[in-house]
């Protein structure tokens, strides 16, 4: 994990960086979607209970909340990266 | 007397809290003096934490309803509400995941310190920002009034004090500490109350289960009297469509809030972002899942279908009242009243800052007037104040239908600011003209159609306005004039 503060990075590379990251996030949601549907009308059928509560309950709610916490995680942790918000490195 | 006493021992906790509040206010007031006004009032000088950031956000986001309506509902609903309500975890993530980095890049390039500013300046368009301004302001005003309304009918609800005593308690304090702390202040006592939530949730939890017989119990009376809880569609009760649109009411669409973007310009550096990001997943989903939860547990204390108790909105208050000792329940009514005051001054610092930071400084500064520190200062603090003002004054004869009110406000801020700021800070087409029709039309079109009644596939009307002001803008910018390379080269420097 490598998460420096990168200050020397110029103003395009942050707008690239902050722009690739910006698609890691809408493409966890598109990740985070497809597992609600399945954890939850995906397993509708299925007749088990945990603590008394459905199966598809239990995966589309709690589910749903781990994968999040999860998936922010890897987002925070793992691939952004730490800039320098300063913009003065840019040369306007 | 005894009457007396039990109204003192509810009024208590909650007089502490509102005092604590203000002290807060003033601490930050004298804590910021001599430091830039503007930068500090509106954004608190871009100093905010991860913890701090993660909880300002959700107790902005969490309003009133999330306590009260939505509990409600899903003690009717059932685990399908839950299911439905869950889609919120995605808010904070999404929000600083993509707009966090760059909303912060581009304030401090800008000397940015409202969404506005950034939309002027990405679009060259004093009248775009004074569009902006206005929808901010009058959406505003109409989630506000909700909150007010919400939190006060609670107190009335819960307490022996009338509905007008409660909206003096909370509604005059939160006006009050806004006005004289600003931002930061509003952070502040926003992470005081997203801490008072949860403590609430897990107080009431703790006291439903226990009135409930346990856990146990109640889960097997439920299955055997309520099969329709733990059906997805609860027999009809929850329709795919309330779930297609909650998806973009509550979890997608949020992210262009302005209220929840101009976060991003408030926070000190990115190792914060990254923290909040994962703070506020965890804290958004405990409440969201814990308070409904609990509300489905609530049928181990009332016995009877919502409409019993006066409808969904009366599950809590009652829960609170039957299940909770009265040592308890002043302390257990801050959590919603804490979510309702967090949105509320939330709220109120955007507005007034859309007035004077967006507009009133803004003229100032084309116009060449010169205005002293002391005047942004006293006008900034009296603005607050009367926007506060107003919108108490209004709920003292609150509307009927509110929480409808309270949706249609945020679809219309969605509608307005989604694509606008979607598109604009992520596509270089994107353009003035395109902006300008996805703003004003969408947001014509949606307020048209809510006010017709009109929907498609019985969808809420958030699914017109989002559509509407999509092909707008991408009409617009395609036959609009393009936006000039040096204002493209501060905004797409990589491109």
């Amino acid at each position: 994990m490598k998460r420096s503060v990168r200050a020397s990075m110029s103003d395009a590379q942050k707008f690239s960086l902050v722009r690739r990251e910006a698609m890691y996030t809408g493409l966890a949601l598109v990740g985070l979607i497809v597992f609600w549907l399945v954890a939850g009308f995906g397993t509708a059928g299925v007749d088990a209970k945990i603590f008394h509560v459905p199966l598809w309950a239990v995966l589309g709610t709690v589910g749903v909340w781990l994968v999040a916490i999860v998936i922010s995680f890897v987002l925070s942790r793992v691939l952004f990266r730490d800039i320098d918000l300063g913009g003065d490195d840019d040369g306007r | 007397m005894a009457g007396n006493l039990r109204s003192m021992i509810l009024l208590l906790p909650l007089i502490f809290f509102m005092a604590v509040m203000v002290a807060i206010s003033f601490y930050v007031r004298h804590k910021q003096a001599g430091k830039n006004f503007v930068s500090s009032y509106f954004v608190g000088n871009r100093e905010l934490g991860g913890f701090v950031l993660a909880m300002t956000t959700v107790a902005t986001y969490s309003s009133v309803s999330s306590f009260v309506g939505g509990p409600g509902m899903a003690y009717q609903v059932g685990f399908g509400w839950i299911y439905m309500a869950v889609v919120q975890v995605t808010a904070i993530f999404l929000v600083l995941g993509i707009f966090g980095k760059r909303v912060a890049l581009l304030a401090r390039k800008l000397n940015a310190v409202t969404v506005v500013d950034i939309i002027r300046a990405r679009f060259q368009s004093d009248f775009l920002a004074a569009v902006a301004a206005f929808v901010i302001v009058l959406f505003f005003c109409g989630t506000m009034t909700a909150q007010f309304v919400g939190g006060a009918k609670l107190f009335a609800a819960v307490t022996d004090y009338s509905y007008e005593a409660g909206l003096i308690l909370f509604g005059l304090t939160v006006v009050i500490y806004t006005s004289i702390g600003g931002f930061r202040a509003v952070a502040l006592t926003d992470t005081c109350c997203a801490i008072m939530m949860m403590v609430g949730i897990v107080l009431l939890l703790h006291y439903v289960l226990r009135a409930g017989g346990g856990y146990e119990n109640i889960m097997t009376t439920l299955e055997t009297n309520n099969p329709e809880l733990f059906e997805p569609f609860s027999f009809g009760n929850m329709p795919w469509t309330i779930y297609f649109t909650q998806w973009l009411l509550v979890g997608i669409c949020t992210i262009a809030l302005p209220q929840s973007v101009v976060r991003g310009i408030s926070y000190k550096n990115t190792a914060g972002l990254h923290q909040a990001m994962l703070i506020g997943t965890v804290v958004v989903g405990f409440m969201n899942i814990g308070i409904n939860f609990t509300g489905i547990l609530a049928h181990g204390v009332l016995t009877g279908s919502a409409a019993d108790y006066g409808g969904v909105d009366n599950i809590i208050p009652t829960t609170i009242v039957m299940a909770m000792p009265i040592e308890l329940v002043g302390l257990a009514i801050i959590g919603p009243l804490a979510a309702s005051i967090s949105t509320i001054s939330g709220l109120l610092i955007v507005a007034s800052s859309a007035i004077v930071k967006d507009v009133y400084l803004h003229y100032a500064q084309k116009n060449n007037r010169v205005v002293t520190p002391a005047r942004v200062k006293a006008l900034s603090m009296a603005t607050t104040a009367i926007i506060g003002a107003a919108v108490f004054v209004i709920a003292l004869t609150p509307p009927s239908l509110i929480w409808l009110i309270n949706m249609f406000a945020f679809g219309g801020l969605e509608t307005a600011f989604f694509w606008t700021l979607l598109l604009g800070l992520f596509w270089r087409r994107a353009n003035r003209l395109g902006a300008l029709l996805s703003m004003a039309g969408g947001t014509i079109v949606y307020c048209a159609t809510q006010a017709s009644g009109f929907k498609i596939f019985d969808l809420h009307q958030i699914t017109i306005g989002i559509a509407v002001s999509l092909i707008l803008f991408l009409v617009g910018s395609f036959i609009g004039k393009r936006t000039n390379d040096a204002t493209l080269k501060i905004f797409f420097p990589h491109d």
